[in-house]
C-alpha cells in the first residue's frame, strides 16, 4: 500500500477526530475543564444516528440532524445538573466529576443497547484513481494506486463544513466573537456586558452538536459500540492538547497530525503490533505536554 | 503498671504495634501444624479482604500524593501494574506465555518497588510541573500506554492472558486453603497497617506541614524557602513505590498478573475510596476505601438473587460507582470523614 493511501486513512481519522476536538477544546477554553466524559457524548450521537437510521428508518441526513440535536442537548443538559453548579471549585473537581458521569453514560448505554457493535446501513461506493505517477523513496511506495470511499469522502467533507461554518461563527457572529473574549479573559468580557452563563450554554451546545456528528461519522466509518466514545477520547484529548488546550484551530491542526500519525504507525508497525498504535497517540501527548506544554496555539498549562 | 498502660498511645504507635502482632499471628499459621478452618461461603470475605489490604497500599500512597500535596495523579494503577509485572517477570517458573526468570521472590519483590520508583522518579520529574488537570491526564495517558503495551508484546508481558506461574509464597508453605487464606489477610493486612504507621508518622511529623503547606499554597511555600519541588516528587515517588509494593505482594498472591487486574477501574476505585473518606486524612481514606470495597462484597451476593446476568449487573455497578463519585465531589467535597477546613473547600 502506497503511502499516500495511508495519509487518505490519516485524513479521514484527522476529521471526524478534529470535529470532536473542536467541540472539546471550546469547553477547555470557555468552562476551563477537561471534560472527559466526552467520548460519551459521540457514543450517545452514534446510537441516537444508528436508531434513527436503522430503525425507524430515516433517510441519513436527517439522522445525522437528529443525532447532532440530541448530542446538543444532553450536552447541555448535564452541563446544567452536573458541572455549571460546582463550576467554583477549580478544574479538579470538574475532572473527577466527568470521570464518574463518563462511567454512569458508558455502562448506562451499555445496558440498555448490549455489547454487540451496530453498524450503519450505507451503500458505498469505491473511487479507483489508477495509474498515478508511481515513484518510491527508498522501499517506500508513494503513489501508485489509490482507493478513496464515498464514506471517507462524506467524513472528510463533513469536516470541511464544520471548520468553514466555525471560522464563520468565531469571527462574523456576535456569539462567536464573546466566546473567543471570554476565552481570553472571563473577567473582562463579563465587565464589557457579555452575559457569561448564556456563552457557556452555547458552548455546551455547540460541543455536543459537534460530538454528535463526530460519532456519526465514526460509526459510519467502522461501527457503533458502547465504547465507541471512550476508545476516542484519549485520542481527542491528544488532539486539543497539541493544539493548544482552547484554541479550536489549533485542534484542527492537532487532529490531522494525530490521524496521519496514527495511519503511519499502523503502516510502519510489524503485523501484530498495531495494537500499540493506540499508544502512540498517548506517548505523542505526553511528549507535546513536556515540550511544548501550551501546545501549538494555546494557553499556558504550567504552573509558574 | 498494667499492660495496657505499657501499650502505645498514638496512631503510629499503635498501629506498628497492632501490624506486627498480625504479621506475627500470621507466621505462626504459615509456618507451623497449626491449622484453620473457616465456615462454608467465608471464602468470599476473605478474597475481597485480601484485596482490601492490597487496595490499602493504594490508597494510603495515593493521600499521599493528592490527600496531603494536592498532587493529581490519574494514574496510579501504574505502578501498581509496574510492581506486579515486574515482580511477575522475574519470579515466574514455567509462564504460559512471556518472560518468566525464575529467581527467588524476594529478590523480584525488592526489584519491583524499586522499578516501580523509578518509574515514578521518570514521571514525576516530566509531570509534576503540570497543571492539575494536565497532570492527571498525563498520568492517565502514561497509565494508558503502559496497559496497551502489556497487551500487545505477547513474547514479554503474555499479552491477555499475563503471566502465569508466579511463586505464592505463603500458599507453598502453609496447609489448606483455609489457613493459606488466613496467613494471606494476617499478613497483607500486617504490612498495610505498619504501611499506615509510617504514613501516618510521615505525615504528622513536621515534613507532612510542609506537604499540605504545598497543597494550600505552593508560591507561598517556596517563598518561605522549602524546596517545593524536591518535596512533590519524594511524595510522588513514595507513593509509586509503595503502589509497587502493592502490586508486588498481589502478584505473589495471586499467583499471576494479566492487564485485565489493571485497568483504569482499579485507578478509580482508589480514587472515589479517598474521597469517599476524606482525603487528607489516612484513617478517613482507608474507611472509604472499605465502604466502596464492601459495596463490591454486597453486589457479589445481590449478584445470585438479583434476576440480571452478571455482564448487566457489571454495568450496574458501575454506573452506582459513578455516581457515588459524583455525589460525593458534589455534596461532601471533604469526605465523609475528612476536614474541610483543612481541604480549603466549602461544604
Amino acid at each position: 500500500m502506497g503511502l499516500a493511501q495511508n495519509i487518505v486513512f490519516g485524513l479521514v481519522t484527522g476529521s471526524y477526530i478534529a470535529i470532536a476536538a473542536i467541540g472539546f477544546t471550546l469547553i477547555y477554553g470557555i468552562v476551563n475543564m477537561i471534560n472527559f466524559a466526552y467520548g460519551e457524548y459521540l457514543t450517545i450521537g452514534a446510537f441516537v444516528g444508528v436508531v434513527t437510521a436503522g430503525m425507524l428508518p430515516l433517510p441519513l441526513p436527517i439522522a445525522v440532524l437528529i443525532a447532532m440535536l440530541a448530542g446538543g442537548l444532553a450536552s447541555l443538559i448535564l452541563a446544567r445538573v452536573l458541572f455549571t453548579p460546582i463550576n467554583n471549585t477549580g478544574p479538579v473537581p470538574m475532572l473527577l466529576t466527568s470521570i464518574g458521569l463518563g462511567l454512569v453514560l458508558r455502562n448506562a448505554i451499555r445496558l440498555t443497547a448490549g455489547r454487540s457493535s451496530r453498524y450503519f446501513n450505507t451503500q458505498t461506493a469505491t473511487f479507483r484513481f489508477e495509474n498515478l505517477p508511481d515513484f518510491s523513496i527508498g522501499s517506500v511506495n508513494l503513489l501508485g494506486e489509490l482507493f478513496v470511499t464515498s464514506q471517507q469522502l462524506v467524513v472528510i467533507g463533513s469536516a470541511v463544513i464544520v471548520f468553514l461554518t466555525l471560522h464563520t461563527l468565531l469571527t462574523r457572529t456576535d456569539i462567536g466573537i464573546a466566546m473567543r473574549a471570554m476565552s481570553d479573559d472571563e473577567n473582562l468580557a463579563r465587565i464589557r456586558g457579555i452575559d457569561t452563563q448564556m456563552i457557556r450554554d452555547s458552548v455546551w451546545i455547540l460541543a455536543g452538536v459537534l460530538a454528535g456528528l463526530a460519532g456519526v461519522l465514526i460509526g459510519i466509518q467502522t461501527n457503533v459500540s458502547a465504547g465507541t466514545g471512550f476508545n476516542h477520547i484519549l485520542q481527542i484529548l491528544a488532539a486539543a492538547i497539541l493544539g493548544g488546550a482552547g484554541s479550536p484551530y489549533g485542534a484542527i491542526a492537532g487532529s490531522y497530525i494525530i490521524g496521519i500519525v496514527l495511519a503511519l504507525s499502523v503502516a510502519f508497525l510489524p503485523s501484530g503490533m498495531t495494537g500499540i498504535s493506540s499508544a502512540v497517540a498517548f506517548l505523542l501527548l505526553i511528549i507535546v505536554l513536556l515540550i511544548k506544554p501550551s501546545g501549538i496555539a494555546g494557553q499556558e498549562v504550567r504552573e509558574a | 503498671m498494667s499492660l495496657v498502660d505499657r501499650l502505645p498511645h498514638d496512631d503510629s504507635g499503635r498501629a506498628f504495634f497492632i501490624g506486627g502482632v498480625c504479621i506475627l499471628i500470621a507466621l505462626l499459621f504459615a509456618l507451623t501444624p497449626l491449622r484453620t478452618t473457616l465456615p462454608d461461603g467465608f471464602n468470599v470475605f476473605f478474597e475481597v479482604g485480601i484485596l482490601f489490604t492490597i487496595y490499602a497500599m493504594l490508597v494510603l500512597g495515593l493521600n499521599l500524593q493528592y490527600g496531603y500535596t494536592g498532587l493529581v495523579n490519574f494514574g496510579h494503577v501504574v505502578f501498581f501494574a509496574v510492581g506486579a509485572y515486574s515482580v511477575a517477570m522475574l519470579s515466574a517458573q514455567d509462564t504460559f506465555a512471556g518472560i518468566g526468570l525464575g529467581y527467588p521472590w524476594p529478590v523480584a519483590l525488592i526489584v519491583g518497588i524499586v522499578v516501580a520508583a523509578l518509574l515514578g522518579t521518570i514521571v514525576g520529574a516530566t509531570s509534576l510541573r503540570l497543571r492539575d488537570d494536565f497532570l492527571a491526564i498525563a498520568t492517565l495517558a502514561t497509565a494508558e500506554i503502559f496497559h496497551t503495551l502489556f497487551v500487545n508484546f505477547r513474547h514479554i508481558f503474555g499479552g491477555n492472558v499475563g503471566i502465569l506461574g508466579v511463586p505464592q509464597p505463603v500458599k507453598d508453605i502453609a496447609s489448606g486453603t483455609d489457613t493459606t487464606l488466613l496467613a494471606t489477610i494476617l499478613l497483607s493486612g500486617g504490612i498495610t497497617i505498619l504501611t499506615f504507621a509510617i504514613i501516618t508518622r510521615l505525615t504528622d511529623a513536621p515534613y507532612g506541614r510542609v506537604l499540605r503547606a504545598i497543597r494550600a499554597d505552593e508560591l507561598v511555600t517556596r517563598s518561605v524557602g522549602k524546596p517545593t519541588f524536591t518535596y512533590k516528587m519524594q511524595a510522588f515517588v513514595y507513593g509509586a513505590a509503595l503502589a509497587g509494593l502493592a502490586g508486588g505482594l498481589f502478584a505473589l498472591y495471586n499467583g499471576a498478573v494479566a492487564p485485565g487486574y489493571f485497568t483504569i477501574q482499579v485507578t478509580v476505585t482508589v480514587w472515589i475510596g479517598m474521597l469517599l473518606g476524606g482525603a487528607a486524612n489516612n484513617r478517613a481514606v482507608l474507611g472509604g476505601l472499605a465502604v466502596i470495597m464492601g459495596l463490591r462484597l454486597l453486589s457479589r451476593f445481590a449478584l445470585d438473587v438479583a434476576p440480571v446476568s452478571a455482564d448487566a449487573f457489571a454495568s450496574i455497578r458501575l454506573i452506582l460507582i459513578g455516581v457515588i463519585l459524583i455525589l460525593v465531589i458534589r455534596y461532601r467535597p471533604a469526605g465523609i470523614w475528612g476536614d474541610a477546613k483543612e481541604l480549603g473547600v466549602d461544604s
